[in-house]
């Protein structure tokens, strides 16, 4: 098994993968207790726009993500906080038009191509070294964030007003959050895809829960699930040449539903 | 008996608070001094708890000025010093994991600050917090499986784990059942005696409070404040309140 290793590209894969089971799980706990699950699809989905300008222009791809998926996150929010618009409506808007733009920029640049395909649901081959320095980097600065506001975080998950009558500042880590979770959306997608990772950052922390233990555990079960997925999944990608993206989450739905049977009321 | 030079807790000056031009709260003026026991009545959307989310900064006043500790509102940074616990306490999502001690715990978040981790003196209040609302045993457990009652005690215990100088509670008894009731006034009246922890609550249990209050606030648009609750209970006045056609009874000046 370990002769996959031989290669350079699934070093590289690997190493990718695991930062970004770490990253998508820890940040994960937090988005899916603040119920913004569907706000990481829709981050992936604006985060597709920037690999197609990317694509077009012949710049990395995945530098524009960033970019483009931090500042759909900060509309998100002030949507969200100045306007008296449903949450999810905005997300559903921004989610298809995001999807819209990114085709219509491929379409146009004739890049409707193998490579947008790596992007929409990973691919290993598609890593390479800068990638996993970048996701290295950015990465590592995302979870030191999480990690430093993790307690207040979980409070304003917990209850927003009363955090917010304690003096923390919820506004600025609402921002924050979003910021950070737009960042790891679009370092995810060279290897889970734009149009999986969602499932990532969020399936790990829901199975988790099913556990019912406390914060800390949950997050430790997540992280776990993640893990095993990403090293499983992507063992399956080399070995039957299949999409890692689609390999990684469907693993991780067996881990979901092993443990809603096992943890049944 | 309040000294006159003593900087009250709260100093509320012509509160107003219009929405799409409805009258929420008109002209209510208060001030609140360190040890009082404080009940707010009213009938439903009267404006008691938008008066209590506006002494905590979550609603701007159309007009008016409150002081908080002798600073504004906007100025005021130690919101550590104000204990709250919000109407819907009790209901809270099951499946968030969270244990009694995960919770009370975060009373100790704001208090900290940001790049410290939990220091011996954190961990000791948040300790005491559990042990005076008779929740330590349960610390490991998982809030989503405690009753009503426990459930608010261990909220009490997270606004309690901030060392506040106030408690503020907006009708904390939403779910609980009635020993459970009469057990959370017991703890209430001790934290006010013992802890000198001053009190402010909406309720509706109006018969069950008079014996330990100091002053009862009816909120109904305007603000009546009866420094002898005990008196004005024995009103008609007091039910004619939770209908219609209700006004401001008298207004007792605070003497301090």
């Amino acid at each position: 098994m370990l002769e996959m290793f031989d290669y350079d590209f699934m070093q590289r894969a690997f190493i990718a993968g695991l930062f970004i089971a770490v990253l998508a799980s820890v940040s994960g706990n937090f988005v899916v207790l603040r119920r913004y699950s569907l706000m990481s699809e829709t981050l992936a989905h604006s985060a597709l726009v920037g690999v197609a300008v990317g694509l077009v222009a012949g710049y990395n791809p995945l530098w524009i993500a960033v970019l483009v998926a931090v500042g759909s996150a900060w509309l998100i929010e002030y949507l969200r906080s100045t306007f008296s618009l449903y949450s999810d409506a905005i997300l559903a808007i921004i989610l298809s038009g995001s999807l819209a733009v990114a085709v219509i920029i491929v379409s146009l640049g004739g890049a409707f191509n193998n490579s947008l395909f790596s992007y929409l649901f990973g691919s290993i081959l598609s890593v390479t070294n800068e990638d996993v320095v970048t996701i290295s980097v950015f990465g590592s600065i995302s979870l030191l964030f999480l990690l430093l506001f993790s307690k207040e975080l979980y409070f304003i998950a917990y209850d927003e007003e009363v955090a917010k009558t304690s003096g923390i500042k919820v506004k600025f880590l609402n921002f924050l959050l979003v910021t950070v979770v737009a960042i790891i959306i679009a370092l995810s997608i060279r290897v889970v895809g734009s149009l999986l990772i969602g499932a990532l950052m969020v399936i790990p922390t829901v199975a988790a829960l099913q556990y019912r233990v406390g914060f800390r555990n949950t997050m430790l079960i997540s992280l776990f699930f993640a893990l095993f997925s990403v090293v499983f999944g992507m063992s399956l990608s080399y070995y039957y040449s299949l999409p890692s993206g689609a390999t990684i989450v469907l693993s991780i739905i067996v881990i979901f539903i092993f443990s809603l049977i096992v943890n049944k009321k | 008996m309040q000294l006159k030079f003593k900087v009250p807790i709260f100093d509320v000056k012509d509160l107003n608070f219009i929405v799409r031009g409805q009258i929420i709260l008109s002209n209510v003026s208060f001030e609140i001094f360190e040890g009082e026991y404080i009940a707010i009545i009213g009938p439903n959307g009267g404006g008691k708890t938008t008066l209590i989310r506006m002494l905590l900064g979550l609603e701007k006043p159309t007009s008016g000025e409150i002081k908080i500790f002798g600073k504004k509102l906007s100025e005021f940074k130690e919101w550590y010093k104000i204990g709250y616990v919000p109407q819907r306490a009790t209901l809270v999502d099951e499946n968030f994991p969270a244990t009694v001690e995960d919770i009370v715990k975060m009373g100790r978040i704001a208090r900290r600050g940001i790049f410290a981790w939990m220091s011996v003196e954190d961990k000791e209040m948040v300790k005491d917090a559990m042990v005076k609302m008779d929740i330590l045993d349960l610390k490991d457990k998982m809030v989503g499986t405690l009753s009503g009652g426990q459930r608010q005690r261990v909220m009490i215990a997270r606004a309690l784990a901030s060392a506040p100088k106030i408690l503020i509670l907006d009708e904390p008894n939403t779910g609980v059942d009635m020993v459970s009731q009469q057990r959370f006034y017991t703890l209430l009246a001790k934290l006010n005696k013992k802890e000198n922890i001053t009190i402010l609550f909406i309720t509706h249990d109006i018969g069950v409070i008079a014996d330990d209050i100091g002053r009862l606030f009816t909120i109904n648009q305007k603000a009546t404040i009866c420094d002898n609750p005990k008196k004005m209970l024995s009103c008609e006045e007091v039910s004619d309140l939770y209908g219609i056609d209700a006004h401001a009874l008298h207004h007792h000046k605070h003497e301090h």
